[in-house]
């Protein structure tokens, strides 16, 4: 073999080693690293159960963006404070971004001026007039009462008082949710009556007072997932009861809420999309954090469901999302 | 020449002193300084499952009070493999590459944990099995493994004893027509399970050794799952009609699925009996309305707690105060 050829071989060793350093390593071309984003998400409720579609958009959001979630319920029910204690700890701790259900909005909205800036708030809610909430995401409150609303007067007597059930008008979204629905109603010749949770006994009582001392009918409206989900759960338990609910309406929808709408406990609800939350709040989040998000105010459709409606392939989906 | 390599070994050797000594400084201020927040990895094998379910909020429970105790923040990732052991693989993987400080897991096959176990190891990261144990081999490869569930066998004697005290309080109860035998059908959960065999023998040998003649009618999975249990029984009340006279059950779920079908087909409250394990909530709630006789409730609780604890006490570098195996505290529930 020549000196020539020699060279030769050894020329293609050299390039198969670095054509082999090329393709294998990291020392040639530096693979991109990707950044993972690190996005705290606080909700106004002590345990997921409320969000589960929510969870899993979210889960999905944060599996396509890089996401590192830390999910956080309270300690204690609807517990403000403790949720701007939350909030203030997340943000020290290094929270890129943080997606918040306030428990009550506008005391939640003022607490972040306080905030120090550089972490961007994707808000469960409808206030945008602040610097720190990159965007919002809620349905429109006002119009869902009212999209509730007219469904009763399609369907019910007026003649038979009706009562709103609440956890409290307080917490987010209600008080606008009880001017739609109250607004609407009572154009109509209803006659209502606002309850607001006081104790454990607060909804039994007033479905009680129906049946002793003196025999009536009444029509129930809850207007949060929790109320309605207790709501159903008493007048499931005593046909009595039965007799004397002209019908439950209500907001929101869990599986259990609607089993009881399927079990006709529950004549109808309106919900919206909470997959497309979950997934709209990590991905809005995310643009924040990249200086990118496009809208501050993201408005969720509602949508009127009955029984019947629970077996189509669209409400399936809306209602039963799988990741 | 020889004093030249002195100084250079000198010098080399004063080098690896004094790195030698900072990295052991560095070492012992990373070790001295405490803990502020730790973060658990809990990986369910399917979070529809009620009693895992109720599980899962407990141990976020216990988290809860521990952050308020202590103010250490704990931040619990909980994952749900929706049956799938390929699924839950990959959640472990994420978990470990998200910086997970402990892990407690909830193995879809129980089998398959030398694959999750060697992720862990490699990584410095202790398991918290739950539930679903392990094989023997497997928890014995390393210190840092751990199991949390409740013993099958006392689980099954208590169900059967539920049942023998029914029986010799009065023999109509489990006895509904009288030929002095009691007729059952069993409802198992999953075959790879290692809690039920053992409670559907100990179940049945609790009741021949409490002296109730029993015949059994068949049986079947039905995966722990409500919604099979309820196909099942359904057959079962066509292919038997009349003869049915007890139902046993591996868990509430089970049974809450055989008293649906019972109640679908029309049969009489009553005339079934139907007897648990797990004490769920709904299993609870059936006994206060008088449809299922019994249940063996776990501590939930407890169960939670030494979940937890164990996870917690393996991060922080404190001495565990459990054994290996930990069994939660069950008791009798009944009608």
């Amino acid at each position: 073999m020549s000196s020539k050829e020699k060279a030769a071989w050894c020329g293609y060793a050299l390039i198969l080693v670095f054509l082999f350093l090329l393709s294998s390593t990291n020392l040639i071309l530096k693979e991109k690293e990707q950044e993972i984003y690190p996005v705290s998400v606080i909700i106004d409720d002590i345990n997921d159960e409320y969000y589960a579609n929510f969870r899993t958009g979210m889960d999905m959001a944060a599996e396509n963006y890089h996401v590192d979630v830390n999910f956080i319920t309270l300690y204690a029910d609807n517990d403000q404070e403790q949720q701007l204690e939350l909030l203030r700890r997340e943000v020290r701790d290094g929270a890129r971004a943080v997606v918040l259900a306030p428990v009550n909005e506008s005391s939640a909205v003022m607490a972040l001026e306080e905030l120090p800036s550089g972490c961007p708030i994707v808000l469960l809610g409808s206030s945008t007039g602040n610097s720190s909430v990159a965007c919002s995401i809620s349905p429109d409150m006002q119009a869902l009462g009212k999209q509730l609303a007219g469904q009763i007067v399609l369907k019910e007597n007026p003649q038979v008082p009706v009562c709103l059930l609440t956890e409290g008008l307080a917490y987010s979204g209600n008080r606008e949710l009880y001017d739609g629905l109250s607004m609407v109603l009572e154009e109509h010749g209803f006659l209502i009556r606002l309850v607001q949770k006081a104790d454990e006994d607060t909804y039994r009582r007033v479905i009680e007072e129906t049946v002793y001392p003196e025999s009536s009918r009444i029509l129930l409206v809850a207007m949060d997932p929790e109320a309605l989900h207790d709501a159903a759960d008493i007048i499931s338990g005593s046909s009595v009861y039965r007799e004397h609910v002209e019908a439950l309406y209500g907001v929101g929808s869990t599986v259990a809420i609607l089993n009881r709408l399927d079990e006709g406990v529950i004549d109808g609800l309106i919900t919206y999309n909470q997959f497309d939350e979950g997934y709209l709040g990590i991905e809005r989040a995310v643009e924040a954090i990249q200086g990118t998000a496009p809208g501050r105010r993201e408005e969720m459709e509602a949508y009127y469901i009955e029984a019947e409606d629970l077996q189509e392939g669209t409400y399936e989906k809306l209602l039963y999302p799988m990741q | 020449m020889k004093k030249g390599i002195c100084l250079k070994a000198g010098a080399a050797a004063l080098v690896l002193a004094v790195f030698g000594g900072a990295l052991f400084y560095l070492d012992r201020e990373e070790q001295e300084t405490p803990k502020t927040s730790m973060r658990i990895g809990v990986l369910l094998y399917r979070g529809d499952d009620t009693f895992i379910g109720t599980l899962r909020g407990a141990i976020e429970e216990e988290a809860k009070e521990y952050e308020m105790e202590t103010g250490i923040k704990v931040t619990l990732d909980i994952m749900d493999a929706k049956g799938s052991q390929m699924t839950q693989n990959s959640q472990v993987e994420r978990l470990i590459s998200l910086g997970c400080d402990a892990l407690c897991v909830n193995m879809v096959d129980r089998s398959a944990a030398s694959g999750v176990i060697d992720k862990a190891m490699a990584e410095d990261i202790p398991i918290v099995f739950f539930n679903r144990e392990p094989v023997e081999e497997d928890m014995n490869r390393w210190d840092k493994l751990y199991y949390v569930g409740v013993d099958p066998k006392e689980s099954a004697v208590l169900q059967g004893q539920i049942l023998v005290d029914a029986y010799k309080e009065n023999p109509k109860i489990l006895d509904e027509n009288g030929d002095g035998t009691v007729s059952y059908v069993l409802l198992e959960g999953e075959s790879s399970h290692q809690d039920s065999l053992i409670r559907t023998e100990w179940s049945i040998q609790t009741l021949k050794d409490g002296g109730v003649p029993i015949e059994r009618i068949t049986g079947g999975i039905a995966n722990w799952e409500r919604s099979q249990a309820s196909a099942l029984m359904e057959q079962w009340l066509n292919e038997y009609p009349g003869e049915i006279e007890l139902v046993i059950a591996n868990n509430d779920d089970m049974a809450l699925g055989a008293i649906d079908a019972m109640g679908r087909a029309g049969v009489t409250a009553g005339t079934i009996q139907f007897v648990g394990i797990d004490g769920t909530p709904a299993g609870l709630e059936a006994i206060r309305n008088g449809t299922l006789l019994g249940t063996v409730e776990s501590d939930r609780r407890a169960y939670a707690e030494a979940i937890f604890e164990t996870a917690r006490q393996l991060v922080m570098g404190e001495e565990v105060t459990r054994e290996k195996y930990s069994w939660s505290p069950q008791q009798i529930v009944k009608n």
